[in-house]
């Protein structure tokens, strides 16, 4: 027989009815170095020899909260312009380098964040950083990229929003009904106007306010050891001079204090569907963890509540999934929704849905969660924590994600404890705080046909 | 037209008529590092006394074991013709109840391990999926083993089921995307059942719990059946789980039927499936190849990747970065058992239906007439080299490769000979697959788009428009 840890024997021989706590076995704690350039770059260093692969993440502190005003879905267009070319490196080059260097490469941009990402073998290494470097420092501002760039964008969002079926509502428009500030509530990928105003000005500016090297944070995780890493950085990042960065805004908006339901018609879908969002805590908050439990318990995979209790149980939904934003329950760093999003059942009603959504939410602010239940969410907690560091390129990406929006990348490694810690209390407390119909914002998405079938019923009667 | 060229320090540039075009290589840009040997998996193989075949991987990663449970003949292809995507269903109802625990029960158990359980069905084979912290690995595959083996399919669960597949394939049924592969899939294969993946209004209406029960009994059966355990656990602990949880399992009733080859060649068809209001064209565009076995399999992949394999192939760097038509276009060659295709993809705006299906036929053209230059078959190859590496850094990537693998035919050790045979292929190789199976002649088109984009279509010949 194998050698099986003690706490699995223990709860084998007593039956799978009691809490599975995850043992100290489990537990993954990462190596993790910092350390910032004399330019500001800080870097962040994952050693891990298992394979011959490296990931490499640079996280800049901008997203689309920052971008200019008149300039919808800008932030994520230069995202694009970014692989485009500079006066060292032609376009094309890039991608070029990276794939002969055996790797995949790629970019997102988030309200609070933008992130180049590359995982290739470790002989690839060099080139990759000086490719990063070098984008860095300048672009090649350049007429018929732009104009390339903008038309791609463009497929972005047909392929996307335009052309599908609920169009992502449950990750834009929500956000543009339950945010005040403009910040927050504006349309990241941007208005097809606002896109094709967007200038070779626009594109310095930018470039020039928030992707210097003190705006950013490298991270690398792999086959190398820190202080070779920190070698490396210091060689191919440490001449790009600091850059002056705007000052931020005050983006902080207070939870809601009214309702908002608004009823959308859409084109394409053939089975209605719904968001439900609330306004969440601050990034660093005591109840930033409980939250994140509390959406597992309610809506994390077939075990959890609402999937049993709407999937299953009342048979309401055909799924019940949650979002945090456009990002993690750790990864944000201003005003941020937990949605849930559920495609229903012709026979149901949007009202009837939210009403057994808000009954299950009762039943955890009235009751708490078991012991059993609780130690089983978070058993789940830890391994879904431990299967995402797994990647090194999503393990070099979160390390720099934490780096710059926390300031600390050895957040990674207290995660799994602030989970631990989460006690049933801590869940009444923040079900009762933030899943309040006030605070809430909902989008009822119905097929046009459906919507005209309702108004004719109702002029009949 | 965009020409690809990197200076690899390795690899003599060559240039080719297009040479003028390719992009200069930055000049202070530093060397790749000598690359390290290749690490291939160490499979222990162990076949337990019932027939099913165990391949334990063990890794010193992350405190975790998966396991990935692959039954041969048991996928979508042994559907009945009236039954499309019946597989689907029976894979999905596996953890809705067995003879211990109820449907809420197996999620809560998972759930309490760490980890996931599930189950999904492919052309070839029906494969099981689990994982749980490395502490619950014996418990993970104790339930593992019970809902392989020992399903009831309640009542009310398959009722569920029904119900819920039917608004699933109507919300489906909305997106271009899943209307196109459909079509091209037809157009493809034929009367195969590599054509019908899909389930649809009737077979979703019609299928029994007999008949769940039935092919349960026919299909899920040790004699058919590959288990591959990676993570941390040893070799022999593995082994002993597997015989704790399988070994006593009986082989009853006859295996599934033989599966007949799909064709290599099909007469073209030209589809176009009306959408009104779409602002998008979604283009498929395909073609018979061969099967996973085949000795051309590993050329033709290659030969693919250079088209429509990555970021930096033929069909992205046209359509995408030069001409702006599309987010992303591409070219997969999707191996079988006993068959294969080519299918290539874009979305592109209305406007440019024509001129996109133009670019992808003058790539076809070009890549079956043209030597490709050195350098670009070299970067391609270490693009598929770094992909094995990327791949094999991910425990449950590993698993999940061997199991699919060996549902179409291929040996334990060709995970480990992929790379050096892909390096061994010439350019002359690429070039006369690129005859062979890119020759422009053979491609059957599916457009679904909005009916204004007719016009555009007639060029390439008489399309059927589906309304």
């Amino acid at each position: 027989m194998p050698r099986i840890p003690a706490i699995a024997l223990l709860s084998l021989a007593l039956g799978n009815t009691l809490p599975a706590l995850a043992g100290d076995v489990d537990r993954w704690e990462l190596p993790i170095a910092v350390k910032t350039l004399d330019n500001g770059l800080t870097v962040v260093v994952s050693e891990d020899r298992s394979a011959p692969v490296v990931g490499v993440s640079v996280v800049y502190k901008v997203g689309m909260r920052l971008e200019p005003k008149d300039r919808t879905g800008f932030a994520h267009l230069f995202e694009h312009l970014m692989f485009e070319g500079t006066p060292n490196a032609p376009e094309g080059s890039f991608d070029k380098v990276i794939t002969g260097g055996g790797g995949r490469n790629n970019g997102s941009t988030r309200p609070d964040y933008t992130n180049y990402i590359e995982v290739a073998p470790v002989s690839a290494l060099e080139p990759i950083l000086w490719l990063e470097a070098d984008r860095m420092t300048t672009l090649d501002f350049n007429e018929k990229t732009l104009k390339n760039q903008q038309d791609v964008v463009k497929e972005e969002i047909r392929v996307n929003v335009k052309n599908q079926p609920y169009g992502g509502f449950m990750w834009i428009d929500i956000g543009q009904q339950a945010f005040q500030k403009w910040e927050n509530n504006h349309d990241g990928y941007g208005s097809f106007v606002d896109l094709e105003n967007a200038s070779l000005d626009d594109v310095r500016a930018f470039h020039r306010d928030y992707y210097g090297p003190n705006n950013a944070v490298l991270g690398i995780a792999g086959d190398i050891g820190a202080e070779e890493a920190f070698r490396l950085a210091e060689k191919y990042f440490g001449k790009i001079k600091r850059r002056e960065t705007p000052p931020r805004p005050d983006v902080s908006e207070p939870l809601n204090t009214e309702e908002k339901r608004i009823t959308q018609a859409d084109d394409l879908a053939q089975v209605p569907a719904v968001a439900v969002a609330w306004k969440i805590a601050d990034r660093g908050s005591p109840d930033q963890a409980p939250i994140a439990v509390l959406a597992e318990v309610l809506a994390g995979g077939d075990a959890s509540r609402m999937y049993q209790g709407l999937v299953k149980g009342k048979e309401m939904s055909l799924n019940i999934d949650h979002l945090f934003g456009l990002t993690g329950p750790f990864e944000y760093n201003g005003p941020t929704l937990l949605t849930l999003f559920a495609l229903y059942k012709p026979n149901v009603t949007s009202d009837a849905l939210i009403a057994e959504m808000d009954a299950q939410i009762a039943r955890v602010v009235a009751d708490g969660v078991s012991d059993a239940e609780l130690g089983r969410v978070k058993t789940a907690m830890l391994s879904d924590w431990n299967n995402s560091m797994e990647s090194l390129l999503s393990r070099a990406d979160t390390l720099a994600i934490f780096q710059a929006l926390w300031d600390d990348a050895q957040v990674a490694n207290q995660v799994p404890g602030w989970i631990e810690a989460v006690t049933s209390d801590d869940l009444k407390r923040v079900a009762a705080k933030y899943l309040t119909a006030a605070n809430r914002t909902v989008i009822d998405r119905k097929p046009k046909a459906m919507l005209a079938t309702e108004a004719a019923a109702k002029q009949e009667g | 037209m965009h020409k690809t060229l990197i200076a690899l320090a390795t690899t003599v540039l060559v240039c080719g008529q297009v040479c003028a075009k390719a992009p200069r290589l930055p000049k202070d840009l530093p060397s790749y590092a000598p690359d390290k040997p290749l690490p291939v998996p160490q499979i222990e193989q162990k076949t337990l006394g019932n027939g099913l075949i165990v391949w334990a991987i063990p890794r010193q990663g992350l405190p975790r074991v998966d396991y990935v449970l692959a039954f041969r003949g048991a996928g979508l292809a042994a559907d009945p013709k009236d039954r499309p995507g019946f597989a689907s269903i029976l894979a999905g109802l596996l953890s809705e109840g067995t003879e211990k625990h109820d449907s809420k029960s197996i999620a809560e158990i998972a759930q309490g391990h760490g980890g996931g359980i599930g189950a999904s069905a492919g052309n070839d084979g029906l494969t099981l999926y689990a994982n749980a912290l490395a502490s619950h690995a014996e418990p993970m595959l104790d339930l593992l083993a019970e809902v392989t083996r020992t399903p009831v399919f309640p009542e009310k669960e398959v009722a569920l089921t029904r119900a819920n597949a039917l608004q699933g394939l109507k919300a489906a049924e909305a997106q271009p995307g899943f209307r196109a592969e459909r079509a091209i899939l037809a157009a493809i294969y034929g009367d195969h059942p590599y054509a019908r993946t899909q389930a649809t209004e009737e077979s979703i209406n019609a299928f029994t719990r007999e008949e769940l029960q039935r092919a349960h009994a026919q299909r899920l059966r040790p004699d058919q059946a590959l288990l591959v355990v990676t993570g941390r656990i040893e070799a022999d602990a593995a082994f002993a789980l597997a015989e704790k949880a399988f070994g006593d399992w009986e082989v009853e009733d006859t295996g599934p039927e033989v599966i007949a080859a799909s064709r290599d060649r099909a007469k073209p068809s030209l589809v176009h499936l009306e959408r009104a209001g779409s602002v998008q064209s979604a283009l498929r565009i395909g073609r018979p190849a061969v099967a996973a076995a085949h000795e051309d399999a590993i050329p033709l992949r290659l030969v693919t990747t250079i088209l429509g394999g990555g970021f930096s192939s033929r069909l992205m760097q046209n359509l995408r970065e030069d001409k702006g038509y599309t987010y992303g276009a591409s070219v997969g060659y999707r191996s079988q058992s006993v068959g294969g295709a080519l299918v290539a993809g874009a979305d592109v705006r209305n406007e440019v239906t024509g001129a996109a299906i133009g670019e992808f036929m003058a790539e076809f053209k070009r890549i079956g007439t043209q030597t490709v230059p050195a350098a670009e078959l070299e970067m391609h190859k270490r693009f598929v080299a770094g992909g094995y590496l990327i791949g094999n850094q991910l425990q449950a990537s590993v698993a999940g490769t061997l199991a699919g693998n060996w549902l179409v035919g291929l040996p334990p050790e060709y995970l480990g000979e992929y790379v050096p045979k892909v390096r061994a292929v010439s350019a002359e190789q690429i070039l006369q697959m690129g005859r062979k199976y890119y020759a422009v002649d053979q491609w059957s088109i599916v457009v679904v788009g909005d009916a204004a984009v007719a016009g555009q279509l007639r060029q390439y010949g008489k399309f059927e428009t589906v309304k």
